[in-house]
């Protein structure tokens, strides 16, 4: 953007050697650059949204760290992983962990990790439900809902092209901060738009996989259930539509296909065997 | 006392949990659209809810009509029942992060509010160990089969 203005400054500032100017400024790589301030978001390629997932995953974990039980994040990464070969970005690096935390949460890091609380987890009674929820938080990856915010919200602190350099060069000096202010949108939370098309993909993603398609509107009832005021619920209340709004969205778009795959198995009992306090 | 202990030993289907239906709705005699409609529910109306059939849920009306009604017209705690109090978690796990002088103990268990993730440092050697429990695409695909998940085709919605 600055060399844009500065372009256009230059080209005011002396009329008479405009075409001088011109042939010298380049006028190609002034234009590219406007237009990259504009539509940055899809030129991101993939393995830069991994190297910046990456960086984000790392602060998630330093503000929580992971439950100390083998046995519970293996199982969380099988499940999560065969609902990820049921979409269109079967091979990104998918990582799946179960955090530390009392509090009922989930998040989706760019690039394929996918983290939900061990509150919320406790708070599950199926497979199925778990599956519901990691296959919502997978579609806000497949379509790149954090990064897109991250770009939105980078904008305005990081002129254009510190922000393309932060995004594609791990050791640009902006690079750090973009990634502060990527793991920031977690307390922030998204477009509700984005939010209601993740539970849309998730309900799809699950029936995808062979599950029960009622496991993501169970834990919705679960948490519609509990207090609001509950404390463990602030952050994600603060994130997300309230789970009425997003049942309701469910029940408006989505009742075809929830009843089509309603009676898939919801696997209570190998959940049991595997969630269980070791 | 016997007959407490029989109701102790009830299985949980029973109608027991308390919910309402959030608009009007039929209360089908099967868990079926096509099945005969017992009644027509009002908005609000207050049920005591039970087991699930597919998308369905059995309940009963307080004036005693048992039948099936669609899970999402169904919302759990009834009116007014939603203030169930605080589930006290997450401030047991603050207090026992936050010492005697109120800093903050680096030992145990965080909470993970907005305060913690907004100032996260990097922790590398956690995303390694998260990283080694990754299961690879056949794997996953072994233990789905283990867990008769049948893979279906299914189109996103427009």
């Amino acid at each position: 953007m600055r060399a844009l203005l500065l372009a256009l400054a230059a080209l005011a500032a002396t009329p008479a050697q405009a075409q001088f100017n011109l042939r010298n400024l380049d006028i190609n790589r002034v234009l590219d650059t406007a237009k990259n301030v504009g539509k940055a978001v899809t030129d991101i390629s993939e393995p830069d949204e991994i190297a910046i997932g990456r960086d984000m995953a790392a602060r998630l974990l330093g503000a929580a760290p992971l439950a100390a039980d083998a046995e519970l994040q293996r199982y969380v990464n099988q499940v999560g992983r065969w609902l990820a070969s049921q979409t269109e970005r079967p091979d990104l690096p998918w990582h799946f962990g179960v955090l530390e935390a009392p509090q009922l949460n989930a998040f989706a890091v760019p690039g394929g990790t996918i983290f939900v609380t061990r509150g919320l987890v406790q708070r599950m009674r199926s497979e199925a439900e778990l599956a519901g929820v990691l296959a919502h938080e997978i579609a806000h990856v497949l379509r790149k809902h954090h990064l897109k915010a991250i770009q939105k919200g980078a904008q305005a602190s990081l002129a254009g092209e510190a922000l393309n350099q932060a995004l594609r060069d791990q050791r640009s000096p902006a690079r750090d901060k973009l990634a502060a202010l990527g793991t920031e949108m977690y307390t922030r939370g998204l477009d509700r738009g984005d939010e209601l098309e993740a539970d849309r993909l998730g309900v799809v993603i699950a029936a995808r996989a062979g599950y029960d398609s009622y496991g993501l509107p169970g834990v919705l009832q679960t948490l519609q259930a509990m207090n609001a005021e509950d404390s463990a619920l602030a952050l994600m209340f603060k994130t997300h539509p309230s789970p009425a709004d997003r049942l309701g969205a469910l029940a408006e778009k989505m009742q075809p296909t929830l009843d089509a795959y309603a009676a898939q198995p919801q696997l209570r009992e190998r959940f049991a065997a595997e969630t269980r306090a070791r | 006392m016997k007959l407490a202990l029989l109701l102790l030993l009830l299985p949980l289907s029973v109608l027991a949990e308390p919910a309402q239906v959030i608009r009007a709705t039929p209360l089908q005699k099967e868990p079926a659209t096509d099945a005969a409609r017992v009644a027509e529910l009002a908005e609000n109306t207050p049920v005591d809810a039970g087991e699930r059939s597919g998308g369905w849920i059995r309940v009963r009306t307080q004036a005693g009509a048992e039948g099936w009604v669609k899970l999402l017209a169904l919302r759990y705690g009834g009116p007014g029942a939603a203030r169930r109090g605080d589930s006290g978690l997450a401030q047991a796990f603050s207090a026992a992060r936050t010492g005697s002088s109120g800093t903050q103990v680096t030992t145990g268990v965080r909470g993970l509010e907005a305060e913690q993730i907004a100032a996260a440092r990097p922790n590398l050697a956690e995303l390694n160990r998260m990283q080694s429990y990754a299961a690879s695409r056949d794997a996953s695909a072994a233990f789905a089969d283990k867990g008769r998940l049948r893979r279906q085709s299914v189109e996103y919605p427009k």
